[in-house]
C-alpha cells in the first residue's frame, strides 16, 4: 500500500479558480518527490491539501490508508504532528531564540525537557546551525532561516516531509545545500515532496518529478535529463495523464 | 486527553498522540503557566489597566452585597426585638406610669416593660449626645419619662397597631413611638440594594467578561503568528487556547484582588460616620461578611469570569484563524 495517495482530486476556490483538476498521484514509503510547474500551476495548493490546511472540492486524499481530508479536532493535530513541513517564508517566530524555535514542536508534543535538548540539538547539528542555537532569527541570514525551518520540520522525526519552495529566496549554492539536506532525510526513510519551480537544480538530482499545468499532471517520472520537446509536448497535452 | 480516540481505535490510528501521558499534560501546563508570567511581566501597564477595569467592576457589586450582608444582619437583630415606646407627659402621675406597665405587660404580645424615669432619661441623654451642656441652661430636666415595652418576635401589623393604639389611649402618655417604621425602612432599602446587587452584578460581571476578552483578544492578535505556526505543528485546539485561558485566570485574579483592596478602602473610609449614623441603634458597628472567604470568593469569581471571557474571546478568534 502507497503511504501517500491523492484520487482524483479537485480543488476550486470559491471564485471558480480551479487550482487542483483530478489529480491522481501516490508515493510510496521512504520515497522521494518533487513538484514542479509554472507559477499557479496548483503546487501549493497540492501541499496545503497534503497538510489539510485546506478541503479539496473533490477527491480523497490517503494516509496510511485513512483518508484525511474531513479531519478534524484532536485528529488533525495529531495528524499534523507526525508530519513535517517547511515553507519558502519559514515561519519562524521572530521573537524566540533559534533554540525555542525548533523545539516548539516537541514541546507541543509534550516532550521532557532533557530530551527535547538533545533532539533540538541533534537537528540543528544536522543542518549546521548548533552554534547559533541562542540567536534570534532576524540576526540569521535568508539560508540559515531556512535551516532552522527544516531543522524545526525534522525535529520531531515525521515519516513524511514537505516542503514549499524552501529554496525560493536562496542562490544556486544554497539551493543545492538545502536540496542535499532534504536528499539526507529521504535515505534515512522519510517520505519527501518538494515543491520547487527551479526546473534545473531539480532535474540535477535524479529524482522522480511530478509538473503539474493548471492543475492537471502532465508529466510524473524520474528524467534525470532535461527534455525540452517532452515538456513542450506535455503543455500542449494539458489534461493528460501519464502514468505514474 | 485522550482526544476521541479509542482504545480500539488507537491500536489502527496510523498518528496516535505524540504525547508521553499525564506527565505531558503537567509540563505543557507548567510551560504555559511561567510564559504566562513572562508575557504579563512584559506588559505591566496594560495589565494593571485590565487590572484596574476588571477590580472596578467586580467592586461594585460585591460590595452592594457587602452592604446588603450588613443590613440584613441588623434587621435581623432587630426584627427579633420590635418595641414600642411610650413616653408620659413631664407631670405624669407616677400611678399613672404603674397602671400603663400593668395593662401592657399583660398583653401576650408584649414580653417585657422597661420604664425610664425622667432622671435616667437625662443621665442617657448627657452620655450620648455633645448637647448635654445646654441642658445645664434650662432650669428643670426637660426629658419626660417613657416605657419600652419590648414585644415577641413574630407580633403581626394588626397587633401592633392595636398595641399602640391602647397605650395611646392610656391615662399620662402623650406619644407613642413604634420601631417596626424604621425597621420596615431599613429591611426595604436592604431589599432595594440586594436588588440593585444582583443587577449591577449582572451588568458588572458581563463588563468584566467583555474586559477580559477584549484584552485576550487583543494578546491573540498579538501572537497570531504564533498560533498560526502552532496550529501548523500540530498543536491541539486546547492547546492553543490554553495560554489565554491563563490570560484570563491572571485578570481575572488581579481585578479580585484590586476589587478587594477597593472594598477595604471604601470600608475604611465610610467606617465612621457609618458607626455615627447607626450609633444610637446598633451599640456598636460590626461589620459582618468582610472575611477570608468573602475575598477568597471574590478572587476565585474574578478568575472564573476572567476565564469565561478568555474562552469567548479565544474561540471566536481561533476558529477562523487562517494558517497560510
Ligand atoms: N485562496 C484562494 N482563492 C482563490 N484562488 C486561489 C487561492 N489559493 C490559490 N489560488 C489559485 O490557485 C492556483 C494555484 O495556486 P498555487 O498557490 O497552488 O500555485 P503554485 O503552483 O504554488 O504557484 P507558485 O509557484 O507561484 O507558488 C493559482 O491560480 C492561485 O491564484
Ligand atoms: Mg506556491
Amino acid at each position: 500500500m502507497p503511504q501517500i495517495e491523492f484520487h482524483g482530486v479537485t480543488k476550486r476556490f470559491d471564485n471558480g479558480q480551479e487550482a487542483l483538476a483530478e489529480v491522481n498521484a501516490e508515493f510510496a514509503e521512504g520515497s522521494m518527490a518533487f513538484l514542479t510547474g509554472h507559477s499557479g500551476a496548483g503546487k501549493s495548493t497540492f501541499l496545503k491539501l497534503l497538510l489539510c490546511l485546506d478541503q479539496p472540492s473533490r477527491g480523497q486524499i490517503l494516509v496510511n490508508g485513512v483518508n484525511v481530508t474531513r479531519m478534524t479536532g484532536g485528529r488533525l493535530a495529531h495528524y499534523r504532528q507526525h508530519l513535517g513541513a517547511v515553507f519558502q517564508d519559514h515561519h519562524l517566530l521572530s521573537h524566540r531564540s533559534v533554540y525555542e524555535n525548533v523545539s516548539l514542536p516537541l514541546r507541543i508534543s509534550g516532550m521532557r525537557e532533557k530530551d527535547v535538548g538533545r533532539r533540538v540539538r541533534a537537528a540543528l547539528s544536522r543542518v549546521g546551525l548548533l552554534e547559533k542555537e541562542r540567536l534570534f532569527p532576524r540576526y540569521l541570514s535568508t539560508g540559515e532561516q531556512q535551516r532552522v525551518g527544516i531543522a524545526r520540520a525534522v525535529v520531531t522525526r515525521p515519516k513524511i516531509l514537505l516542503a514549499d519552495e524552501p529554496t525560493g529566496n536562496l542562490d544556486p549554492e544554497l539551493s543545492r545545500d538545502i536540496m542535499k539536506l532534504f536528499e539526507q532525510f529521504n535515505q534515512v526513510g522519510t517520505t519527501v515532496i518538494v515543491a520547487s519551480h527551479d526546473r534545473d537544480l531539480i532535474e540535477s538530482m535524479g529524482v522522480r518529478i511530478i509538473e503539474l499545468d493548471q492543475g492537471a499532471i502532465v508529466r510524473d517520472g524520474v528524467d534525470a535529463r532535461v527534455d525540452p520537446r517532452s515538456h513542450e509536448s506535455a503543455e500542449r497535452h494539458q489534461t493528460g495523464l501519464p502514468d505514474g | 486527553m485522550a482526544e476521541g480516540a479509542t482504545g480500539k481505535r488507537r491500536s489502527k490510528d496510523p498518528w496516535p498522540p505524540v504525547r508521553p501521558g499525564l506527565g505531558a499534560w503537567w509540563r505543557d501546563h507548567l510551560r504555559i503557566a511561567r510564559e504566562t508570567v513572562h508575557f504579563v511581566s512584559a506588559r505591566l501597564g496594560t495589565s494593571l489597566l485590565v487590572w484596574l477595569l476588571v477590580g472596578i467592576a467586580l467592586a461594585l457589586p460585591a460590595g452592594l452585597f457587602l452592604l446588603q450582608q450588613n443590613l440584613a444582619e441588623m434587621t435581623e437583630a432587630w426584627d427579633g426585638r420590635p418595641g414600642l415606646t411610650a413616653y408620659f407627659d413631664l407631670d405624669v402621675d407616677p400611678e399613672e406610669i404603674d397602671a400603663a406597665v400593668a395593662s401592657l405587660a399583660a398583653k401576650s404580645q408584649v414580653e417585657a416593660v422597661r420604664v425610664t424615669d425622667r432622671e435616667a432619661a437625662l443621665a442617657e441623654f448627657r452620655a450620648f449626645t455633645d448637647l448635654a451642656n445646654a441642658l445645664d441652661l434650662l432650669d428643670s430636666n426637660p426629658l419626660p419619662a417613657s416605657l419600652k415595652a419590648t414585644l415577641i418576635s413574630d407580633v403581626s401589623l394588626e397587633d401592633l397597631e392595636a398595641l399602640r393604639e391602647l397605650a395611646d389611649g392610656l391615662a399620662g402618655v402623650a406619644e407613642v413611638v413604634v420601631e417596626k417604621t424604621w425597621l420596615e425602612r431599613i429591611s426595604d432599602i436592604s431589599t432595594v440594594v440586594s436588588r440593585l446587587g444582583v443587577i449591577l452584578g449582572l451588568l458588572f460581571g458581563v463588563g468584566a467578561i467583555l474586559v477580559t476578552a477584549t484584552s485576550v483578544r487583543l494578546a491573540i492578535e498579538a501572537r497570531l503568528e504564533e498560533l498560526r505556526v502552532l496550529r501548523l505543528i500540530g498543536a491541539t485546539e486546547r492547546q492553543m487556547r490554553r495560554p489565554f485561558l491563563y490570560f484570563g485566570a491572571f485578570y481575572g485574579l488581579g481585578g479580585g484582588l484590586v476589587a478587594a483592596m477597593l472594598i477595604s478602602l471604601c470600608l475604611v473610609v465610610v467606617e465612621a460616620p457609618l458607626s455615627n449614623l447607626l450609633g444610637s441603634y446598633a451599640q456598636e458597628l460590626d461589620l459582618v461578611g468582610f472575611d477570608p472567604i468573602f475575598l477568597g470568593s471574590l478572587l476565585l469569581l474574578g478568575g472564573a469570569l476572567g476565564v469565561v471571557g478568555a474562552q469567548v474571546a479565544a474561540s471566536q478568534r481561533l476558529k477562523d484563524l487562517e494558517i497560510l
